[in-house]
């Protein structure tokens, strides 16, 4: 470090009255990460991790005057408990108690950019070393901060909960700051050996628990600036549809508009009230030009096996061959799955305080770098100029990695000259999205004389969902040239079948289709899994022993791994039992972001319509950050998953999207809740993925069951019976 | 139009559209922000609030309905409330969003049913919560009904 930088580091250090890590050390820890991370992981057929830069990091940590320890995320809270887990991982280098950490969002001013978002379920994997090794250096920066005040060598000095001591002295992290004015930064200690860990791997109570409870969690929609006037947009009613003509006379006569700006080929009213802008949306009378009617049958055809761009994923052995020759049964089978709304419950919204001097987006987005970028090119001002802060949000899925209408609501603020909050309104939530696309999933196998499976392939035809969101030149995106690290993720076979072969055919359709929790694993796992269940049917195998019986490779870890989750799930789910009358049991597993899901369910038919009324979830997770939330993760991803099983389904006709509202769109309500059990492994060295890895196997862990009731496969989502 | 009520047992008098919806009068004009749009169609119980003991949704109730009478938001149940107490305990909120509206729908649903079953509270509590937080939100109203009794 030169002794400039030094100074630097040490200003940044005393910003504020707080000790901070300036960006020299952040830029140390993550510089050269990003890249290689991404390389080894799309080499492995995993999604996108995350690639954290250091353009301008202000800080990681502040330790606050009442000796509380802050932490700015880069990573945003949409449910699924990061801040915990990051607060965990803190305290447990920092040797303070959970009590003493906050956690709040990074903005992007003056926090870190986070250039890949958050989602595929990385934040904690991602972050797992490097938040430690910050809060191990601040700890031992403020441990030479205390040496010094002392006049005692650094050895001597303990910490805990937040507190410095040398024999008979104290002083709290806070004083210690108080009391240093020139900072000496170490080289990166060693970490705690997990032998030493009090907080990883116990039980910890979510940090945002209460603010949650209580009803003061802030979300965008709940954000407020002095004199804001409220916006909505005329929603583009069609698929790629473009604005001919609109007569706006009778919106701007509307009690309380401010005005109706026209921009761009949208057009939205600004008013001083929430319910005076959208009473005066509904007098906006709009044409539009359309480019193309698009029905649903049209668009299933598009996105057909053996249509499109064909990339082979995974080839073992010669499949091919094997099941155009030689003895034995081909058995082959097609599935299909449809479009998924996220439908967070959060609508997507922004609210924009554009000013000469700086542009405050208030937003919950998966995707603050991304949209910092596109704020400064709509406004026509540098993105240092653009703050984007994040409060919680409702719900991501995925849907909140991509734009809703920050653009518009920025460019509003800047031509009104004040705050400005637009939200969607339900009905645009669900039909001016970015869906998860509809599949098509051909399936064949070679079954021996002997019932034993020979060759397997799998084809899936599937619109893009992620490469059209990344924008720049990262190399291996271009070399990959197909999309089968998102829309194909788990297109691949898992089972150690001697031939086997899986191929995406990568399509693009005129709507516009997007990440949806679980990318590819999703609508993969459904097809490929309920291929497994109808093989073990066909050769009369119970389908739990059919699988073990298929994950023989004993050098393959991920194939013992889930050997292990499918024999705790035969043991905990009590699959050997004798089964109640009318019930049918079904299994699947999920190899998602190197976790191993593994579900059991039971199931009824109760007055003609599908009941679960048992799930065991089974989830190695690799290591065990905070298990209440995984069990929680767990919990989610089985009602989302029953949801998405039995009733969720979205439709195209006219170019529009038929539901409207979730009176059109059922999901899953506390009447589908069954009785669930969760089991948490741990059987690798790091923290993996635990948001949607669950989620992919329920679907066809049920249509099994269904397959066990009634003798009957269903092989399209929304199950219908 | 000058419409006068109690928010939280404050009295309060707003000059608003009487046709606004009492969800965006308690937010906007009140901020207080507990209270979530959701649907706007009174579909999903982000907006649930009480109003004289009664449980509306309220993205489609006007304001001027509220004239006069008593309204409760999830601000207004004290930090010891039993709903709020078992939400604490069994640690039911992930996003959060849709989670005032629950226990808006709770605390109104305990008081006449002191004993709910499962079956009572899934026919009764229809609202929706898209991260899966469901089966704790069931076990939270059964302790939130043993807490009332204490």
């Amino acid at each position: 470090m030169t002794e400039d930088k030094k100074i630097n580091s040490r200003r940044n250090f005393l910003k504020r009255g707080a000790i901070v890590l300036g960006g020299s050390m952040v830029a140390s820890y993550l510089g050269c990460n990003p890249m290689r991370r991404f390389v080894a992981q799309t080499a492995e057929g995993m999604d996108l991790p995350a690639d954290i830069s250091s353009f301008n990091p202000d800080f990681w940590f502040q330790i606050l005057p009442d000796n509380l320890v802050l932490l700015k995320s880069p990573k945003v809270e949409m449910g699924q408990g990061i801040f915990t887990g990051y607060a965990m991982m803190a305290a447990e280098e920092l040797n303070v108690s959970m009590e003493q950490m906050r956690v709040e969002h990074a903005n992007t001013a003056s926090g870190i950019e986070d250039a890949l978002g958050t989602g595929g379920s990385n934040s904690t994997l991602s972050l797992f070393k490097p938040i430690r090794e910050m809060a191990a250096t601040l700890r031992e920066i403020l441990k030479l901060g205390a040496a010094a005040i002392w006049k005692v060598p650094v050895a001597q000095i303990t910490t805990q909960n937040g507190i410095l001591q040398s024999g008979a002295q104290k002083m709290t992290f806070a004083e210690c700051v108080a009391a240093t004015k020139q900072w000496t930064i170490p080289k990166t200690p060693a970490l705690k050996p997990a032998s030493e860990f009090k907080y990883i791997g116990k039980d910890v109570k979510r940090i945002d628990l209460k603010t949650k409870v209580m009803g003061t969690a802030q979300y965008t929609i709940d954000s407020h600036f002095p004199n804001m006037a409220y916006a909505t947009m005329l929603p583009c009613p069609y698929f790629k549809a473009t604005l001919k003509t609109v007569n706006t006379a009778a919106a701007e006569k509307s009690p309380d508009v401010l005005k109706v700006v026209q921009k761009d080929g949208w057009v939205a009213v600004v008013a001083k009230t929430q319910y005076a802008a959208l009473s005066a949306a509904q007098k906006l009378e709009a044409t539009w030009d359309v480019p193309q009617m698009l029905q649903q049958a049209a668009l299933e055809a598009m996105v057909t096996v053996g249509k499109g761009t064909e990339v082979n994923v995974q080839k073992v052995g010669n499949a091919k061959s094997v099941l155009e020759n030689g003895a034995g049964k081909v058995y082959k089978q097609a599935f299909r799955t449809p479009f998924g709304a996220h439908a967070p419950m959060e609508v997507n919204g922004t609210v924009a305080h554009v000013t000469k001097d700086i542009a405050i987006i208030v937003l919950g987005t998966q995707q603050p770098s991304i949209t910092k970028s596109l704020v400064a090119k709509a406004l026509g001002i540098n993105k240092k100029m653009v703050d984007i802060q994040i409060p919680f949000l409702g719900g991501g899925f995925g849907r909140k990695g991509m734009m809703g209408n920050v653009v518009e609501t920025a460019q509003l603020s800047q031509i009104m000259g004040r705050p400005i909050k637009m939200m969607f309104t339900r009905e645009q939530e669900f039909q001016n999205s970015f869906y998860r696309p509809l599949t098509h999933h051909v399936l064949s196998a070679k079954i021996g004389e002997k019932g034993d499976i020979q060759a397997i392939t799998h084809d899936q035809a599937t619109p893009d969902e992620v490469l059209k969101f990344v924008t720049g030149s990262t190399l291996p995106l271009k070399l990959l040239g197909a999309d089968f690290i998102s829309a194909g993720h788990g297109a691949s076979l898992l089972y150690n079948i001697p031939n086997k072969s899986a191929t995406v055919w990568g399509t693009e359709i005129p709507m516009p289709v997007g990440i949806w929790r679980g990318v590819g694993m999703y609508p993969n796992t459904f097809a490929v899994e309920s291929f497994m269940n109808e093989l073990a049917h066909e050769t009369k195998k119970d389908a739990l022993d059919f699988r073990i019986g298929l994950l023989t490779d004993v050098n393959d870890s991920i194939a013992q791994r889930t050997k292990k989750v499918l024999e705790v799930l035969k043991e905990k789910s009590g699959w050997t039992t004798a089964k109640p009358a009318g019930v049918g049991r079904g299994v699947s597993i999920a190899n998602d972001r190197k976790s191993i899901a593994g579900s059991a369910v039971e199931v009824a038919i109760v007055e003609g319509k599908i009941k679960v009324l048992r799930v065991t979830q089974v989830l190695d997770v690799g290591m065990i950050l905070n298990p209440e939330g995984i069990r929680s993760q767990m919990e989610g991803c089985v009602m989302m998953g029953i949801s998405g099983a039995l009733y969720e389904e979205v439709t195209v006709k006219d170019s529009q999207v038929s539901m409207s509202n979730f009176h059109e769109f059922p999901m899953a309500t506390l009447a589908d809740v069954p009785d669930i059990q969760t089991v948490i492994l741990a059987n690798a060295h790091e923290p993996y993925g635990v948001g949607e890895p669950p989620l992919a196997p329920i679907a066809p862990a049920i249509s099994g069951a269904i397959l066990d009731l009634t003798g009957k496969m269903l092989r399209q989502l929304p199950l219908k019976i | 139009m000058k419409i006068s009520f109690k928010i939280n047992g404050q009295e309060t008098t707003l000059d608003v559209d009487p046709q606004m919806p009492l969800l965006w009068a308690v937010r906007d004009e009140l901020k207080l922000t507990a209270t979530k749009y959701g649907c706007g169609k009174a579909l999903c119980g982000a907006c649930t609030l009480h109003v004289d003991g009664d449980m509306l949704r309220s993205c489609s109730i006007p304001i001027e309905y509220a004239s006069g009478k008593n309204v409760t938001t999830l601000e207004g149940l004290p930090e010891s409330h039993p709903v709020k107490q078992a939400w604490m305990e069994l640690q039911v909120p992930q996003c959060g969003y849709c989670q005032p509206g629950f226990m808006m729908a709770a605390a109104h649903f305990l008081q006449t049913h002191p004993n709910p079953t499962d079956a009572d509270i899934q026919t009764n509590i229809t609202n929706i919560c898209r991260c899966g937080t469901q089966s704790r939100i069931l076990k939270a109203v059964k302790r939130a009904a043993e807490l009332s009794k204490k």
